[in-house]
This record gives structure tokens, C-alpha cells and sequence, in this order.
């Protein structure tokens, strides 16, 4: 498994714009289309977000973004150092998208191949693993 | 992010530029809905938007629920690449009346 990207960002919004700027380029050097890299981006914009309004509540915190390149797919980890979540939290609502709450999570189903919760390291936080196979004819 | 209020024809036209995500979103948020309490159609200008995330997707979900119960309207104006995207992802393209271009918008 090969990495491509490894960041640690505070977990304040105002990482966020730095974080996409990291990520865009990190998807650009995997041969993803302008589409998949505008729709990977802003899937883990939403689940940094996520991991800051939820994970954190407003406490302050840490986020570390991993990415790997591994047999035909680009795997995102995405770890904080809150409190363990459900697992139950990763499901969908079947709310209509004019109601609020959930679009983020939505957006994460719609646009990633694999979504998960793996185990923390040192039995703290959360680690989210997103999985995206990697444009045909891209893989060396 | 940022943004300019400007009337157009019977509207409040607010033109976005930049990208809008959760650190920002609140001020949208505040704008958008001030339009509408005080009795406007709101057209967000998305010509010079670049990224929009699911925080401002929701407000303009919370803006457009508020101008329907007030018999006002949302339309979005000129949206492309990854905010369009965004909107076809949700489907929303198919709820908020869409234009390419404000020569669209008849008074």
C-alpha cells in the first residue's frame, strides 16, 4: 500500500479550505477526472466537517487525513481523537433533502465505493475509511 | 468566500464568490434568510462560485422552504462545475428554478 498524502490539521473550519487545496492535488496525481476530484473533495470536506461538529462538538481537536494508493483503489483514512462513535451514526436517514441534517453523510454514500468505521488505534477516536476505485487505466 | 447584495429588476440578487464550507456558511446563512424575512426573492448569483458544501447547500434549502411559506421565490443563476455538480449529486437541481444567466430572469 503505497501513501500519497499524510496530513494533520486542527480541527477548526477554518482548516478546511487547506484541506481541499491538499486533497484536490493529492487526487489530481491519481489520474482522477476534474468530476471525481471535485466530488472526492468535497466528500471529505464533509466528513472533516463532520468529525468537527459532531466527533469534536466545538472541543478542539486534531484531524489526520491518510491517503493510499492500493490495488486499484485510493483509500482515504480519516482519524480524530474524540469519543468512540456508533457504528449506528454511519447510517443513512431516509429524510427528503429538504429537511435538515444528513446531506453530508449522503454525499459520502453517493460519490465513495466503500464506507467504514476501523477499529481506532490505542482504543481512541474514530478512524473513517472511504475507498474509491481509481480511473480505469490509471494503475501501475 | 464573498459577497455582494444588489437589486435586480424585482429581486435581491446575492452574488457569491469563492468557496463556501462551514467556516462561512453562517453568513450566507444570515444574508440569504434577511432577504426573505423582509419580503424579497433572493437569485444567488453562482457564476463565481468555485465549491459549496453541504452547509450551504442546506441554507439555501432553509431559504427556499422560508420564500415558499412567504409566496416568495430562490432561483439560482449560472452555476458550473463542482457547485453544479453538487446540486445534481442531491438532486436539488430539480427543486430551486435554475438559470444559466441573469438575461434569463424576466422582471
Amino acid at each position: 500500500m503505497k501513501r500519497i498524502l499524510y496530513v494533520e490539521h486542527s480541527a477548526c473550519t477554518s482548516q478546511l479550505c487547506q484541506i481541499r487545496d491538499k486533497v484536490r492535488a493529492a487526487c489530481q496525481s491519481l489520474a482522477y477526472t476534474d468530476s471525481d476530484i471535485n466530488l472526492i473533495t468535497l466528500v471529505i470536506d464533509e466528513a472533516c466537517t463532520n468529525i468537527i461538529r459532531y466527533a469534536y462538538s466545538g472541543e478542539s481537536g486534531r484531524i489526520v487525513l491518510e491517503i493510499f494508493q492500493h490495488e486499484g483503489e485510493a483509500i482515504f483514512h480519516l482519524q480524530d481523537f474524540a469519543k468512540c462513535i456508533d457504528k449506528s451514526c454511519l447510517e443513512l436517514r431516509k429524510e427528503s433533502l429538504l429537511e435538515p441534517g444528513g446531506l453530508g453523510l449522503q454525499l459520502i454514500y453517493k460519490v465513495m465505493d466503500f464506507v467504514q468505521l476501523l477499529p481506532p488505534k490505542e482504543s481512541v477516536g474514530n478512524i473513517l475509511e472511504l475507498k474509491k476505485y481509481l480511473p480505469k487505466g490509471s494503475q501501475k | 468566500m464573498t459577497f455582494v447584495q444588489k437589486t435586480h429588476l424585482h429581486y435581491q440578487l446575492l452574488a457569491l464568490t469563492g468557496e463556501v464550507d462551514l467556516h462561512n456558511s453562517p453568513q450566507v446563512r444570515k444574508q440569504l434568510l434577511a432577504i426573505v424575512e423582509s419580503g424579497n426573492s433572493v437569485i444567488v448569483d453562482f457564476s463565481s462560485l468555485s465549491y459549496i458544501d453541504s452547509s450551504g447547500i442546506a441554507t439555501l434549502v432553509e431559504t427556499y422552504n422560508l420564500a415558499k411559506n412567504k409566496q416568495l421565490s430562490l432561483t439560482i443563476v449560472g452555476a458550473r462545475g463542482a457547485p453544479l455538480q453538487v446540486l445534481e449529486l442531491t438532486n436539488l437541481n430539480k427543486v430551486f428554478p435554475m438559470k444559466d444567466s441573469l438575461d434569463e430572469i424576466k422582471a
